[in-house]
C-alpha cells in the first residue's frame, strides 16, 4: 500500500506528524518531486483558471503523484488552531481536486477540525489509522511515534531552523551539523510555509537572502504562546488561519526589535493577503524604523525582478547600518 | 587622471559616463539598446575610447546597472554590478544632497525612491506591466507621428487637457484614438495622457509614499516636460531635473565602481580592446531536471566566459572549475 502526499500546501505543516504516522501503520509514504517547471505547467492546464498560483501547483503535485499510488492524503483542513479557520481553498481541497483532475486514486479526505477540541487531532488520525488496520493497538503506537517525531520537529523549528532543514535534521537523527547562521543583518520573511519553503515557487528567495549574507527569520520559528500574546493586540483578529500567524509574526518581529527589516512574500491573487499584506504596511509604517517591502510571486518566472527588488532592499538595510 | 566608468544597460537606453574621482562628469553618452545589449556596449566602449583618448585619463574603475548589468559586467569586467534602485539613489543623493524623494521613469520601469538624511529607507517599483513608462510614451509618439522629443513641450501647448484612463496602456491607447476622432487637439490629447501616466505612477508605484521636496526627477522621462509639469501640478512643489537627468543610473554605477575599487585596490575592467572582441551568447535548454532551465552562455573568441540562467547552479560553477 502506498500513500501519495503531494510536496505542498500542508506539507510543510503537517508532514512531520502524518509520515511516522503511516509509516507506523506499514504503510509505504510517496511525496511528490520538489516543485519544478513540469508541475507547474501541468498545474496550471488543470486548475480552474482564477485559483491563486498555490492551488495550482498543488493540482500539479496530485497529477505527478496519481499514478504512482493506491490512495492520496488530501485532508479536508479546517481549523488547525481550535479557534481559526483555514482558507476556504483548503476546506474545499478534496473536491477542487477531484472534479478538475481525473483518474484519480482513493482520496483520504478526513475533516480536521480542532474547533472540536485538542483530542480531535488524535482521533483524526485514528480513523485514517482504521482504513488501513483492525489493529488498534497498532495505530496508537504509531500515532504515539507520529506525535514525537512532531514534537522534535516544532522544538527544531523554534530553534530557528527552515522546515526543509528541520526535515533533513529529523530523518538523519541528531547527528546531523547544526549550522549557526551567520549573516549580517536579520530579516523576517514573512508568508505561508508553502511560498516560503517552497524554492521553485518563491524564485529561491531564502538562498538569495542566504547568499547576501542576510540571517532569515520565519513565522514558524516565533513560539505559539508568543503568537497567541500578540493577537491580544490586535482590535479583532483577521478569520484565517494563516494569514493570522503571518499578521501576528509581523507584530512579534517587530515588539521583539531583533530584524532590521521586513518581507512579505504573497501569491498574486490571494484573497486573504489583500488583508494580511495591508495590515503589516500599516503595522510597519506605525513602526517607522523597520523597512518593509512586498514580494508578488506568480506563474511567470520572474526572477529578475524579485532578485532587482530583493537586492535593492538588503542594500537599503546595510547602507542604513553602515555595513556597506 | 584617475577617472571611473559606469555603465547602464537598460531596456531601451544604454548609457555611460566617466567621471573623475570628485564625481565630475567628464564624458556622457546616451546610446538606444535596440535589442542589442552586447554590441551596444562595445559601440558606446569605442565611443569612449575616442572621447578619453589623449586627454591622460587613466580608467580606474567600472560598475555596471540597468536589467543587462550582469551581462554587461561580464563582458567589460565589471568592480560593481548593481541594482538600478541603489544605482539610482547613490547618484541622486550624490548630485542634490539633501533630496528626499527620486522619481524615476526609464524605458521599461518606474521606480520610486525615498531618502531620508542621505540613506534610502523606502522605494517601490512598478510590477510586471509597463504602462506609463517610455517605451508606451515612445510608442504613442510614433503612433501620432510626432517626434519624442517634441512630445512634451507639445503638452505645455496645451489649455484644456482631456481625461485618459492611465491604468493600462492599451486602455489609454483606446481612450486617446477616441479622443482623437472626436476633434479634441494633438496638444490636448498628449496633455491627457501626461496626466494620467503621472496619477497612474503616484497611485502605483507611489501608492502611500510621502513624498516630501525636494523632489528629483530622473530616468529618459525627465526629458518630456509635459510629465514634469504634470508632476508639479500633482505633488504641488518644485520637481528637480538634474543636469544628467539620463544616465543618472550610469553616475551611480560608477561612484559605486570608485568605492569598490577603494576596497579591492584594483581593477577587473578588461580594457578597451573589449569592443573588437567577438563576444557570443548562445542560450540552450538545460534538460537535466524537469525545470528545464533556459541557460545563456557568454563566450569571447570562442572560450567560456560565463553561464547563468540556471536554478541549480551546476552551470555556473562548471564554469569556474573550467
Amino acid at each position: 500500500m502506498r500513500v501519495g502526499i503531494p510536496r505542498t500546501l500542508s506539507y510543510f505543516t503537517l508532514y512531520p506528524l502524518v509520515q511516522p504516522f503511516f509509516e507506523g501503520l506499514g504503510v509505504d509514504v510517496v511525496v511528490s518531486p520538489e516543485s519544478n517547471k513540469d508541475i507547474l505547467d501541468e498545474g496550471i492546464k488543470e486548475t480552474v483558471n482564477d485559483a491563486c498560483v498555490p492551488i495550482k501547483l498543488l493540482h500539479g503535485h496530485v497529477a505527478a503523484l496519481k499514478d504512482k499510488v493506491d490512495i492520496l492524503f488530501m485532508p479536508r483542513l479546517v481549523s488547525l488552531d481550535g479557534k481559526n479557520t483555514l482558507c476556504p481553498k483548503f476546506l474545499g481541497l478534496p473536491d477542487m481536486v477531484r472534479y478538475s483532475i481525473k483518474g484519480l486514486p482513493e482520496i483520504i479526505e478526513n475533516r480536521l477540525d480542532l474547533k472540536k477540541g485538542k483530542l480531535e487531532l488524535y482521533r483524526f488520525l485514528f480513523r485514517i489509522g482504521r482504513r488501513f488496520t483492525d489493529n488498534k493497538l497498532l495505530i496508537l503506537r504509531a500515532i504515539w511515534r507520529a506525535r514525537y517525531n512532531f514534537m522534535h520537529y516544532r522544538k527544531l523549528l523554534l530553534q530557528g531552523f527552515t522546515p526543509i532543514e528541520a526535515f533533513s535534521l529529523l530523518q538523519k537523527g541528531h547527528n546531523a551539523e547544526v549550522q549557526p547562521q551567520k549573516g549580517q543583518i536579520k530579516l523576517a520573511v514573512l508568508g505561508y510555509p508553502y511560498t516560503l519553503y517552497d524554492n521553485y515557487i518563491s524564485v529561491g528567495l531564502l538562498e538569495i537572502l542566504k547568499s547576501y549574507g542576510v540571517n532569515v527569520v520565519t513565522p514558524e520559528m516565533v513560539p505559539k504562546q508568543e503568537l497567541q500574546r500578540m493577537s491580544k493586540k490586535f482590535n479583532k483578529n483577521l478569520f484565517w488561519y494563516y494569514s493570522n500567524c503571518v499578521v501576528w509574526a509581523c507584530k512579534y518581529y517587530l515588539t521583539d526589535k531583533s530584524v532590521d527589516g521586513i518581507i512579505h512574500v504573497t501569491a498574486f491573487g490571494c484573497g486573504p493577503d489583500s488583508m494580511t499584506n495591508k495590515l503589516i504596511e500599516l503595522e510597519t509604517k506605525a513602526d517607522r524604523k523597520i523597512p518593509f517591502l512586498t514580494v508578488t510571486i506568480d506563474e511567470h518566472t520572474g526572477e529578475a525582478g524579485v532578485e532587482t527588488r530583493v537586492e535593492a532592499f538588503v542594500d537599503l538595510i546595510k547602507r542604513k547600518k553602515g555595513i556597506l | 587622471m584617475q577617472v571611473y566608468l559606469g555603465i547602464d544597460v537598460g531596456s531601451v537606453s544604454t548609457n555611460f559616463v566617466v567621471i573623475d574621482e570628485d564625481g565630475n562628469v567628464l564624458v556622457d553618452l546616451y546610446l538606444r539598446t535596440r535589442g542589442q545589449p552586447i554590441q551596444v556596449v562595445q559601440d558606446g566602449m569605442r565611443q569612449i575610447e575616442e572621447a578619453v583618448a589623449g586627454k591622460n585619463l587613466e580608467i580606474c574603475g567600472v560598475g555596471t546597472t540597468g536589467s543587462a548589468r550582469t551581462l554587461t559586467g561580464v563582458v567589460v569586467g565589471a568592480d560593481t554590478v548593481k541594482n538600478e534602485i541603489t544605482a539610482h539613489a547613490v547618484a541622486a543623493s550624490f548630485l542634490v544632497p539633501n533630496v528626499q524623494t527620486v522619481l524615476e521613469i526609464g524605458g521599461q520601469d518606474s521606480k520610486i525612491i525615498l531618502l531620508r538624511d542621505g540613506i534610502v529607507v523606502d522605494f517601490a517599483m512598478n510590477t510586471v506591466c509597463a504602462a506609463g513608462t517610455g517605451s508606451f510614451l515612445d510608442h504613442q509618439a510614433a503612433r501620432l507621428n510626432i517626434p519624442i522629443e517634441e512630445f512634451g513641450s507639445l503638452a505645455l501647448q496645451s489649455r484644456s487637457p482631456v481625461r485618459i484612463a492611465g491604468r493600462c496602456s492599451v486602455f489609454a491607447e483606446s481612450d486617446m484614438i477616441h479622443k482623437q476622432q472626436m476633434g479634441h487637439t494633438a496638444p490636448d490629447i498628449i496633455a491627457g495622457l501626461c496626466d494620467a501616466l503621472v496619477r497612474n505612477y503616484l497611485n502605483n508605484v507611489g501608492k502611500g509614499k510621502e513624498i516630501l521636496a525636494p523632489v528629483v526627477f530622473q530616468g529618459g522621462v525627465a526629458a518630456n516636460v509635459g510629465i514634469r509639469a504634470a508632476f508639479e501640478k500633482a505633488l504641488g512643489v518644485e520637481v528637480i531635473i538634474p543636469e544628467y537627468f539620463s544616465v543618472m543610473g550610469a553616475i551611480g554605477a560608477a561612484l559605486l565602481a570608485k568605492s569598490a575599487v577603494k576596497e579591492k585596490g584594483q581593477t577587473d575592467f578588461r580594457g578597451f580592446a573589449i569592443s573588437d572582441m567577438h563576444y557570443q551568447a548562445s542560450s540552450f535548454e538545460c534538460k537535466g531536471c524537469p525545470n528545464l532551465c533556459e541557460i545563456v552562455n557568454i563566450s569571447v573568441d570562442g572560450e567560456i566566459l560565463a553561464r547563468w540562467g540556471g536554478r541549480c547552479g551546476k552551470w555556473e560553477t562548471m564554469r569556474k572549475t573550467g
